[in-house]
């Protein structure tokens, strides 16, 4: 059995699709928002399989760098969706 | 990569994708938040699997800390003022973007080479984010602060005028 750059790109188009399916078929804001994260790892499961399979020689690690950089910016998306949702959900 | 790593592999994509489908179309805000850190769980062992170890990690912490934000007591939930018609477009939508994805990465001609890294990589990610794309991380870093104190003042907009 083995795994490679496909297999990664299948998984991570699936993730991406479920989290836009959720975002849009959510009649819930907030719910809607907590999809946002689910896309978000999809793209990151995309950029680490292109750093791992497809790095042109050497260690090229910048697939890595941006998923790092992507699940941060996902925590603070959910965070300030959640406090606006949380302000507007009293009016 | 070996047998056990895809194994790995394919094992955390189970979990990834149960743990999508839950927070897409499960209920209650508590089994969305057991679906976000299934994903993060997921993620996590699908990043170890392609020798990305720390990015892993960081993504489980995150995804952990979506999950307490969505299950938590303050979650409020909002109705959206979207038609059923334009929830339907957007879910043959997302039925689309992936018919296109699925197609174009199974059918696309990537060149593939060696991967000389290690499985965590701590030192290589510190060097990109702290020295040559620190100005990438420090933008996120506002972004976060600024996302964070968002929150906190509309949290607090709302005990105030409770």
């Amino acid at each position: 059995m083995t795994a490679g750059l496909v297999a990664a790109l299948v998984v991570a188009c699936a993730v991406v699709a479920v989290g836009v399916f959720g975002a849009t078929w959510r009649r819930d804001v907030s719910a809607a928002v907590a999809t946002i994260p689910v896309m978000f790892a999809g793209a990151c499961l995309a950029f680490v399989g292109v750093a791992r399979f497809a790095a042109a020689g050497g260690t090229h690690l910048l697939g890595q760098e941006f998923a790092v950089l992507l699940v941060v910016a996902a925590v603070a998306l959910v965070a300030l969706g959640l406090g606006i949702a949380g302000r507007e959900g009293n009016r | 990569m070996d047998s056990l790593h895809a194994t790995g592999f394919y094992v955390s994509s189970g979990v990834l994708l149960i743990g999508a489908l839950a927070v897409a179309l499960l209920p209650g805000r508590e089994q969305r938040g057991a679906g976000l850190l299934a994903v993060g769980l997921g993620l996590a062992g699908a990043c170890y699997s392609l020798s990305a170890g720390f990015a892993g990690a960081v993504a489980f912490v995150c995804y952990a800390g979506c999950a307490v934000m969505v299950a938590g007591p303050r979650y409020r939930s909002i109705a959206g003022t979207a038609g059923v018609a334009w929830r339907q477009a957007g879910a043959l939508g997302a039925a689309l973007v992936l018919a296109v994805l699925v197609y174009s990465s199974w059918r696309g001609n990537f060149v593939s080479a060696p991967f000389k890294g290690g499985p965590f990589n701590a030192v290589a990610l510190g060097r990109l984010l702290f020295a040559h794309d620190v100005v990438a991380t420090e933008a996120i870093a506002l972004f976060g602060l600024l996302a964070i104190v968002g929150a906190a003042a509309g949290w607090r907009f709302r005990e105030r005028t409770r």
